[in-house]
């Protein structure tokens, strides 16, 4: 019943409060603010902002808005936006970023004519990232301006401020998140949506767009001059916030200094050992350029200054050069050596070191030793998934054939497959870096190796398609794994080129990854399309894959499974019912010890294995795996 | 009712709507016009891994982290997680504990991991806290007619055993606003269910 009224996001409802994710609460300043662009790539923690604008759509018809093949397309297809003078946004995950950096570099020297804001959403903790880089740092290396919200209403109101603001500026926008801000939800009041009444359309101004020496040369002296401009009005930014406190306590005036989330667990932190009002405070809105006189202010008014920031010290180090230009003494500047640089801050960290800097008497509550410990719950492949099933079928193949593959693995669910029991990752590096790696390992296997690369379908259209070509190219010889599954699974199963859908549900054009493959030079011959659920012809035609020349292209494809189990609970199929005979089975535990299938387990007192029936998706798997042929389909 | 702040963890495996859970609650409190935040695992973690919800809600709440030691409830929705949550747990700490286990593969692929006994877990539990209450939450569920009403029975214990500092009225609403028309009734019945066992609890805390 609640499909089909009018999303929390899209609500012409100003003054109503409603609860939000931080990315809706995002998503819903890109439609107050009157944006007509969007595109991105999905990426956790970012992925669910984009979803969010196109739930718009239908009630908002003058949002465009596209999943892009890659974070740099999905900028370029903003920035086009911005030439036109629509107010354009751009999403990503923070190293979603480093692709899109080429073209963000160039567009901080053109600059901007309808508001641009790109949103890195950075991942203190690497909840669900390969790193946890400080995406911070672009503002000041490309020059451009840095938000960063501390609530789900403030990000929808910074959003909101961020696009006049680049048009004031004539600069893209840096909207900096992080993984609680995004993934956490809170009370937010909705605003007044702005309707564009601007005019759209490009102004064919090449000596501004086209970035040769000679337009490019001028733009770098105003922006350096845009910067100092950003830089004299940080003081009044309206997210900015100082308060002066000239209590005392052992003899000391303390300060604070923070942004983001943590300064939400820092004002958690002061309000618990009622602190709030007896120390200054600078809260942070625009974290690049920071706001001079502020700084001075605080640095001038206490004795020990702390500045609360996760990650990198970018902050602190300001701090400490503006202190050293201004002959400010009387301050000592903690940072890192009482904040953790790695890792996501917690309220309890904030606690602990803050009242042991107040010399506050404070043990937090220890629970008592326990006997036992939780057994490790790793993120797993799911039940059925059919990257499990080549990964199977690769390790059966380097027993039979008495071969050693260098698995290059690459960004998505197969991922997984470097835990136990599979095993089957030896490197992983980036987007598509699978088959650049293995362009290199080609030129120095040893006999008795075979170089394998292993991606998905939307990981091939993202940044595998260049690799590949090179591959060819300089006949570096090597078998490319393409686990076709039609879905970017492991953010949350987003449409892509593999099954044509477009983010707003309509058709859009499905593209053929067998043809795209040869369409780059790799020979019918060499390429092998399977599906991958029928294991007899995965062993058969893997392993010819494995024994020819060249540069070879194997896809297994079968839907994602928590995607068909959605089409299966809505058409309401009934699935086959798989069974374990325990006449036949001998307890091996080959299904649970090297297989893997979550909906398998072992039944220690009898010795046999089962089935949890809830779980299992009737892939029939198992019957395969099964060296006893234990497991049986009870019902078609 | 006036509350500074109100700290829930909520935990459990992957799968078994712990997110769902966590955003029931932070419906009904918004309803019962608290200031709320939560923070939730999302993306490659969820991929039948631990996954954790904190709730906040009070006057005084700002950021959505709880701190260790800091839960006044713990809701987990498999015995084992239970265990993993007690870093947030403290002597005043209430425990909702549902029993049934899901073993994960880890203890079949390494030998020094184990799954421990039930009598383990409780004793364990209850030697950080000796508020915890066990529930079959299955075996309710069913009765309800839907073994996946099993997370609003879970929240009905909670309610119905004083615990949870929101009106029944708006927790009714916040669950019932995302259930489909033909799933209002089991639902229903769970809660009011769920209710009764919190009810029957209540002495044990």
């Amino acid at each position: 019943m609640s499909s089909k009224k009018i999303p929390n996001v899209a609500l012409n409802e100003p003054g109503k409060k409603v609860i939000m994710l931080g990315n809706e609460a995002i998503a819903r300043g890109v439609l107050e603010a009157g944006v007509t662009m969007a595109a991105a790539y999905p990426g956790t923690p970012s992925s669910e902002i984009t979803p969010a604008i196109a739930a718009c759509v239908p009630f908002h018809p003058h949002i465009n808005v596209e999943w892009s093949v890659n974070e740099k397309v999905a900028f370029e297809v903003a920035y086009a936006g911005s030439m036109s003078n629509a107010r354009s946004v751009a999403i990503m995950k923070h190293v979603g970023v480093n692709v899109a950096t080429d073209s963000l570099f160039e567009a901080a020297y053109h600059g901007v004519r309808g508001g641009m804001v790109l949103v890195s959403a950075d991942d203190p903790s690497q909840f669900s990232s390969q790193n946890e880089q400080d995406n911070r740092y672009y503002g000041l290396h490309a020059l451009v301006p840095v938000f960063e919200p501390s609530t789900p209403q403030e990000a929808k109101d910074m959003m909101k401020y961020a696009f006049p603001f680049s048009e004031e500026h004539n600069s893209v926008v840096l909207f900096r998140t992080t993984t609680r801000m995004n993934h956490g939800r809170g009370d937010v009041e909705l605003g007044e949506i702005e309707k564009p009444d601007r005019e759209i359309g490009f102004d064919f101004d090449r000596n501004r767009w086209v970035c040769v020496p000679s337009n490019s040369r001028p733009q770098r002296t105003s922006i350096i001059k845009r910067m100092e401009g950003i830089a004299e009005i940080a003081d009044d930014f309206p997210f900015n916030g100082l308060t002066i406190s000239e209590e005392k306590m052992n003899g000391k005036k303390y300060g604070f200094v923070a942004a983001g989330i943590a300064y939400s667990h820092l004002m958690d932190t002061l309000n618990q050992f009622g602190l709030t009002e007896k120390v200054s405070i600078l809260k942070l809105g625009l974290v690049h350029p920071l706001p001079k006189i502020m700084m001075k202010k605080i640095m001038n008014s206490v004795d020990e200054l702390v500045i609360v920031e996760e990650l990198e010290p970018i902050f602190e180090e300001q701090f400490k050069a503006l202190a050293f230009e201004e002959q400010i003494n009387s301050v000592k500047i903690h940072g890192k050596n009482i904040i953790p640089q790695q890792g996501e801050l917690t309220p309890g960290t904030l606690n602990i070191k803050i009242t042991q800097l107040l010399g506050i008497d404070y043990t937090p509550f220890k629970a008592p030793e326990l006997d036992i410990t939780a057994p490790p719950r790793l993120p797993q492949m799911c039940p059925a998934c059919h990257h499990r099933n080549t990964y199977w079928v690769m390790k059966q193949l380097e027993r039979k054939l008495k071969l050693k593959f260098i698995k290059n693995n690459d960004i998505g669910c197969y991922s997984l497959g470097v835990y136990k029991p599979l095993e089957a990752a030896d490197t992983a590096l980036c987007m598509g870096g699978s088959i650049g790696m293995a362009n290199g390992f080609a030129k120095i296997v040893p006999e008795g190796q075979i170089v394998t690369a292993l991606l998905g379908d939307s990981t091939f259209f993202h940044s595998g398609i260049a690799p590949l070509t090179n591959a060819v190219y300089n006949q570096n010889d090597m078998l490319i794994f393409i686990q076709d599954n039609s879905f970017t699974s492991m953010t949350g199963g987003q449409d892509n080129p593999a099954n044509g859908i477009k983010i707003t549900g309509e058709q859009g054009v499905k593209i053929d990854i067998a043809k795209v493959v040869e369409g780059c030079g790799v020979p019918k011959e060499n390429i092998w399309v399977q599906e991958a659920y029928e294991m007899d012809a995965m062993m058969e035609k893997m392993e010819q894959a494995v024994l020819a020349k060249g540069v070879r292209v194997f896809i297994a494809k079968h839907m994602c499974s928590l995607q068909e189990m959605r089409l299966v609970k809505k058409n309401k199929i009934k699935l086959p019912t798989v069974k374990v005979d325990p006449e036949k089975c001998i307890g091996c535990q080959i299904c649970v010890r090297k297989f893997g299938c979550p909906a398998i387990s072992f039944n220690f007192e009898t010795k046999k294995a089962y089935i949890d029936q809830s779980q299992c998706r009737a892939c029939k798997t198992c019957t395969f795996v099964c060296p006893s042929k234990a497991f049986y389909v009870a019902e078609e | 009712m006036e509350i500074n702040h109100f700290n829930c963890l909520s935990i459990g495996v992957g799968g078994q709507g712990v997110i769902r859970a966590t955003q029931i609650l932070a419906d009904a409190a918004l309803l019962d016009k608290h200031s709320v935040r939560t923070a939730e695992t999302h993306g490659m973690a969820q991929r039948g891994g631990s996954v954790t919800g904190y709730l906040r809600f009070g006057s005084e709440v700002m950021g959505p982290l709880i701190p260790k030691g800091g839960a006044n409830i713990i809701m987990s929705f498999e015995p084992s997680e239970a265990i993993r949550a007690i870093p947030y747990a403290n002597a005043d700490t209430i425990m909702f504990v549902n029993i049934k286990p899901i073993i994960p593969l880890s203890v079949y692929q390494n030998k020094k991991i184990v799954y421990p006994s039930f009598e383990e877990m409780q004793t364990n539990l209850k030697k950080v806290t000796q508020k915890v209450l066990f529930i079959d939450a299955a075996e309710l569920a069913i009765k309800a007619g839907s073994i996946k009403a099993a997370n609003v029975i879970m929240l009905g214990v909670m309610l119905g055993s004083g615990a949870l500092p929101l009106s029944r009225e708006n927790l009714e609403k916040a669950i019932m606003d995302g259930v489909p028309a033909k799933a209002l009734d089991i639902n229903k019945k769970a809660f009011d269910l769920g209710i009764a066992k919190g009810e029957e609890l209540k002495e044990k805390i």
